[in-house]
């Protein structure tokens, strides 16, 4: 097999990314799913499929391979699970009373974490296929993909704005995931529209890869108000906004910053 | 904290810092007043001072002596009033409704009770100030009354007590909705958000809550108002017609504070008492009663409810305990043989209150108290704030014994009229029904409780049939005001602070108008 380097960088890029979204899922859905005390056993499917997501999609990430069939299970699997899960979530919402249709959406099951596990699925998939891919065919990956990575993001922005408009956006920094990533977004979509990649596109990509990482910081710091700060970790790691959460932008952000390189590549190689 | 001297009048001396005297104390000292507030109670540190216990915490409640008669004698103490800097807020339930706007002209629009001297739509824009003030955590849409702008602070979630309520609303057919709470559902500088363990109304030791002490009073504070606590006033003096200061006790001893005014703010009984005990040879009917109403139209508000058994574990006392409400009674006139309006919440007793219900309220004692007691995870209610109409019969007047200070006590007189008998019978049946809807079974009904005191003070445009004007200023002495629940003309169906808050915050800004035209 022929090594072209570029080749590796965007398989691992979104792999990566791949990775990264299992690792918010798992520690999300771990902690969430223990304050639900696991009270339907279906709940720890999450953590499982998550689990195996981390280990295939880093492994390949680093460039290791974990075998193919494994890797199928690993994808179809946390895209299935993420699918059921959707379903139990939205159950989880619509039973409950609906004034003003707002305190289930703020306080039930959230609809983006399962979604996060598709997404998870459908990226170490996509990395499988351009690993397997003949060099040529790989291009054409590019615009898809960029609009998976778009779409995925703007999903986790209407997530993150939800619960921030839950948090009545009291601390100004609130408002950086509304802003940034529908710009990321935004030019990406526009990149996958006219077949070629900004350097602009690269740089917001690149900040919204930057924001999961600093989101966590911010929700360490969210945790800490709370009573007790984090002596009382316990219980606040449970009230205060989801540690795990923001990394799912970075996940994305990866797979996006593959997907334009793909864009690049099919630039160079079309004219 | 600033202290001023005895020696020099200051611009005002605010009597209470409760909803209403500790809201002034703010406006007025940001206003740049020099003011003193004093309060009979003491200045509480909540993470210090409060404990997670029932009992001890008796220590907010105003149980001073008094005498309560008449044909419904009002329960005094943990459910009405509050000896505390930061009043009765420390311990209120934190529920932080508007007024229909045609409550305000009940008179008028709704053929009974009295008008208010002021606008809804001017009213409308103060209880947004004091929504923001407190960071009110409400629903997205408000389903009653006119347009209102966005709560500062998101909904808390609902617990198993509120979704009782709702399922039984959407099974009658009305709306209901997550009660907008002054507590905060989100950070907010040094104060955390709520943590659901349900000690409202025993005082938040987490300043989560969002009452007087923690919001108003610091901002007081911060521009300059002194906080004279533990200072129990007992008479205001007057000469040539006008205030000089008040003399009040602290540290053992009488001491005189003078002042170029005077606010009275302690409340629909401490008001009235302090005005009568204040009676001298200028003013012998006591100060600002020429029309005589001083003490009259006493309106606590009616707190009945419906109880009952589920299969499900509702442990109804976890978080705040009023999370969801309807006001549905408020806004509908038709079908009922009575005037006013009435809501009604979910409730979230603690043990030792839900013990008194049980045994006070149903006669439950021994083994079958205890047995009810057991099954209290099990047990879900309903509870009506609503509508006493003003009746100068129901009122406070002076008794002959004297309290610790040598203060002569405040005999509280109380019926319920054919308006309240025709109005719990329809609330305790609609609740009961709502109840039942939700599968609720052995349901009972709590019917003599109440909560709230207004009235006995009343604003208004004419001299002689109010106590003050709609400045709430005192007809009678140009620099003695009123600003707390006792003005209230007409209680309507809600929950009385948030409208005290605003009517003060009104009142800062009409002396603050004042005082620019006479300068
Ligand atoms: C248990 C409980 C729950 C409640 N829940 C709610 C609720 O959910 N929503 C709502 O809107 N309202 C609620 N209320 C009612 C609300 O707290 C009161 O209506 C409001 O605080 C009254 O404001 P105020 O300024 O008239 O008097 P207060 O807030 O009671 O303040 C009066 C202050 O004056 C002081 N004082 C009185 N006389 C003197 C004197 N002579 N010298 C010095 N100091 C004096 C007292 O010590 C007291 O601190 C509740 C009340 C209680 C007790
Ligand atoms: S439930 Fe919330 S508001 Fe009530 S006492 Fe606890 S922290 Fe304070």
């Amino acid at each position: 097999m022929e090594d072209v380097p570029s080749r590796n960088l965007v398989a691992s890029l979104v792999a990566a990314g791949a990775a990264t979204l299992a690792s918010s899922v798992l520690a999300d859905s771990a902690l969430e799913h223990y304050r639900g005390s696991f009270r339907n056993p279906a709940m720890v499917l999450p953590l499982a499929a998550a689990g195996l997501g981390i280990v295939v999609n880093a492994g390949r990430a680093l460039g290791r391979d974990e075998g193919r069939s494994i890797g199928i299970s690993s994808h179809v699997g946390s895209m299935g699970v993420g699918a059921t899960g959707l379903g139990f979530h939205a159950y989880n919402i619509l039973k409950r009373p609906t004034a003003g249709g707002m305190n289930g959406l703020f306080y039930a099951a959230p609809a983006g974490a399962p979604a996060a596990l598709i997404l998870s699925g459908l990226l170490g998939r996509t990395a499988d296929t351009l690993r397997a891919r003949p060099a040529e065919q790989r291009d054409a990956i590019g615009r898809p993909l960029a609009v998976i990575c778009a779409v995925g993001l703007l999903g986790t922005v209407a997530e993150a704005g939800l619960l921030h408009f839950r948090g009545a956006y009291h601390n100004p920094f609130m408002w950086l995931p509304i802003v940034l990533p529908p710009m990321a977004a935004t030019a990406l979509a526009r990149d996958a529209a006219s077949g070629s990649a900004h350097p602009m596109t690269q740089m917001l990509l690149g900040a919204t890869v930057a924001l999961g990482l600093v989101g966590v910081g911010f929700h360490i710091y969210g945790v800490a108000r709370n009573m007790g700060g984090w002596r009382n970790w316990r219980q606040n790691i449970l009230a205060g906004p989801p540690v795990p959460a923001p990394p799912a932008f970075t996940g994305l952000a990866l797979a996006g910053l593959g997907a334009l390189l793909l864009l690049r590549q099919r630039k160079e190689h079309h004219g | 904290m600033r202290s001023y001297s005895e020696t020099e009048a200051v611009d005002f001396v605010i009597v209470g810092t409760g909803a209403g005297g500790g809201t002034l104390a703010a406006r007025l000292a940001e206003a740049g007043f020099s003011v003193i507030a004093m309060d009979a109670g003491p200045y509480w540190r909540p993470l210090e001072d409060f404990a997670s216990d029932e009992t001890h915490q008796e220590k907010l409640y105003w149980t001073d002596e008094r005498i309560v008669d008449g044909e419904h004698p009002i329960k005094l103490g943990s459910n009405n009033s509050g000896k505390s800097v930061g009043g009765s807020t420390v311990h209120f339930a934190m529920v932080s409704l508007r007024f229909r706007p045609e409550h305000f002209k009940a008179r008028t629009k709704l053929g009974y009770g009295a008008d208010w001297p002021v606008d809804w739509r001017e009213m409308w824009r103060y209880y947004a100030e004091v929504e923001d003030a407190l960071k009110i955590a409400g629903p997205v849409r408000y389903p009653w009354g006119p347009h209102r702008g966005r709560y500062p602070y998101r909904a808390h979630p609902l617990n198993a007590a509120a979704e009782y309520l709702a399922r039984g609303a959407e099974a009658l057919g009305i709306d209901w909705t997550e009660t907008p709470l002054a507590t905060l559902s989100a950070p907010r500088g040094k104060a955390h958000p709520c943590v659901y363990r349900g000690f409202c109304v025993t005082g938040c030791s987490t300043n989560a809550k969002q009452s007087v002490l923690v919001t108003w009073l610091p901002r007081a504070l911060a521009a300059g108002a002194e906080i004279r606590d533990l200072a129990m006033v007992g008479q205001i003096e007057t000469k040539n017609g006008r205030v000089t200061g008040v003399q009040y006790h602290r540290e053992g001893e009488w001491r005189f504070q003078p002042a170029r005014n005077v606010i009275v703010a302690g409340y629909a009984i401490e008001t009235p008492r302090l005005l009568l005990n204040s009676a001298n040879g200028e003013f012998p009917n006591g100060l600002a009663n020429s029309s005589g109403l001083v003490g009259k139209n006493l309106m606590v508000q009616l707190n009945q409810a419906v109880w009952g058994i589920v299969e499900d574990e509702v442990r109804s006392y976890k978080g705040p305990p009023s999370l969801a409400i309807s006001e549905h009674w408020n806004y509908e006139d038709r079908g009922k043989d009575y005037f006013g309006g009435w809501s009604y919440m979910s409730q979230g007793p603690l043990p030792i209150t839900w013990a008194r219900t049980l045994s006070g309220g149903r006669g439950l004692w021994g083994q079958a108290l205890i047995d009810e007691m057991a099954r209290v995870n099990h047990s879900v209610g309903l509870k009506m704030v609503g509508e006493v109409l003003p009746d100068e019969r129901n009122r406070v007047t002076l008794a002959d014994e004297c309290d610790q200070y040598g203060l002569r006590i405040p005999r509280v007189t109380f019926a319920f009229r054919d308006n309240e008998k025709a109005m719990i019978r329809h609330a305790l049946d609609f609740m009961d029904q709502s109840l039942a809807a939700t599968g609720a079974t052995e349901r009972w009904q709590e019917s003599d409780d109440t909560c709230h005191l207004n009235g006995t003070a009343r604003m208004g445009n004419d001299p002689a049939t109010s106590v003050v004007n709609s400045d709430c200023r005192s007809w009678d002495i140009p620099n003695l005001w009123i600003c707390d629940g006792s003005i209230f003309p007409t209680v309507g169906g809600v929950n009385p602070s948030l409208t005290i808050q605003a009517m003060a915050c009104r009142t800062a800004d009409r002396i603050l108008l004042a005082n620019h035209e006479a300068s």
